[in-house]
């Protein structure tokens, strides 16, 4: 897995635990609207480099023909 | 008259030699297409069979590496061969390649093989390895020219990024792809970078075109690479003995794409769908805890109420308690109230609920 898609699946794993916050036993109030707030800029940074990371290809100059 | 130019007198060795030389020029390579009959290996390192036609009859010659394919009497096969006369004066091909013609012959072909294969545990489902779930080096080979890898490609971008994708561009059919392929494999499997998948891609084609897919040695390289591998040749349909040993096998190049990397417009809908749902669940919970505190009022509310209502039977008893002891209702009874020392001669005061009066105390007595 590469780097960039390694920060990805953090920002993945950090916004589902901020979900499982709103479900789980520590939910309140209070923080909710800060906590949606984080959630929201996690999802949009999700996006945003999902729709950055382009892919890279490159053609092998070997020749695979016989006697090459 | 005609002068005679005198003929070269050959010893048989020469003549053997400047036939073959003949060969050589006029005929380097040739294809001959017939049935196969009298097949046979000798010394498991020689194989032997005549190819024919209704009329004509060649002896073929080759060795068991070079027979990519299975054969067998009776089969339509077409060889890449030389012509050559043998020192002892036969006539024969001697053979480069065999490959079935024809689709009858070809399936024949696929059948023995996938047999062969198959009883080896090469097709084994133990023997498959897991993809990884996002690879960030993949190595692609396939023709670049081919509609197949434009497919492969678009779906790939389309779905994700960030992947390095290396591409062996070889050919993908006819008769050097199978050795271009598996070349192409050997070297993706001995770079030092080396790739976390290994896509072999191609699109669709009639039998005849797909059937470097199911060259012997080339099956074998696919099994041997300790790369995993995944293969996406022709369309759903087709089946090929390099999908059937693949670690994974996909029904077109495009499904390799899907198969091979998750689709992040569906991530990012889905990471979306997750925010938005928060928002109704914190409108939930506030509802659910104005409920819960409304709740809670109701009860006090109603616990007060019931203390005052206590309170206001204990209060009603009292007063009616009060009331039995008003003196003006014992009074109104028939009693009367004295005032006054109860000691002889002193005068009291009498009162009845109807008068007040005066009396003087004559006797008293102890009770």
């Amino acid at each position: 897995m590469s780097v960039v898609n390694k920060t990805i699946q953090e920002k993945t794993n950090e916004l589902a635990e901020l979900v499982a916050w709103f479900d789980g036993d520590k939910f309140e109030l209070e923080a909710a609207l800060d906590k949606f707030k984080e959630a929201e800029k996690l999802a949009a940074e999700i996006e945003k480099d999902l729709n950055s990371l382009k892919n890279e290809i490159m053609i092998v100059k070997k020749k695979f023909s016989s006697g090459e | 008259m005609e002068k005679s130019i005198p003929q070269p007198i050959f010893s048989v060795s020469d003549f053997i030699a400047v036939v073959n030389q003949t060969f050589d020029y006029a005929y380097p390579t040739i294809e001959v297409e017939g049935e196969v009959a009298s097949f046979k290996i000798n010394q498991e390192k020689f194989v032997f069979f005549d190819i024919k036609d209704k009329t004509g009859s060649i002896s073929c010659f080759m060795t068991v590496w070079q027979l990519r394919v299975p054969i067998e009497d009776g089969m339509k096969v077409i060889v890449t061969a030389s012509p050559k006369l043998t020192q002892w004066g036969k006539f024969s091909l001697t053979v480069k390649l065999v490959r079935p013609s024809g689709e009858g012959a070809l399936k024949k072909s696929f059948e023995i093989l996938k047999a062969k294969l198959s009883s080896e545990g090469l097709f084994a489902p133990e023997r498959k390895r897991q993809l990884p779930s996002i690879p960030g080096h993949i190595a692609v080979i396939s023709s670049t020219q081919a509609a197949g890898y434009a497919d492969f490609i678009k779906i790939l971008d389309d779905r994700w990024g960030g992947v390095e994708v290396s591409v062996a561009q070889v050919q993908v059919q006819g008769v050097g792809a199978p050795d271009q392929i598996i070349k192409a494999i050997e070297y993706f499997n001995q770079v030092e970078h080396l790739p976390e998948v290994l896509v072999i891609i191609r699109g669709g084609g009639s039998a005849d075109d797909l059937s470097a897919f199911n060259d012997e040695p080339l099956v074998r390289a696919i099994a041997s690479s300790r790369v995993p591998t995944l293969v996406g040749v022709g369309h759903e349909t087709d089946e090929s003995l390099a999908d059937l040993v693949a670690d994974v096998r996909a029904s077109t190049p495009s499904n390799a794409a899907q198969i091979l990397v998750p689709d992040k417009n569906e991530i990012i809908r889905s990471v979306n769908f997750k925010v938005s749902s928060l928002l109704p669940r914190v409108d939930q919970m506030i509802t659910q805890q104005a409920q819960a505190i409304n709740l809670i009022l109701v009860t006090v509310m109603d616990k007060i109420e019931t203390a005052i209502e206590e309170r206001k039977s204990v209060i009603g008893n009292l007063k009616n308690v009060l009331i039995q002891l008003d003196p003006n209702k014992v009074l109104a009874r028939g009693y009367a109230l004295l005032r006054g020392k109860p000691v002889v001669g002193s005068v009291i005061e009498i009162e009845t609920s109807k008068v007040i009066m005066e009396a003087e105390v004559k006797y008293v007595s102890s009770k």
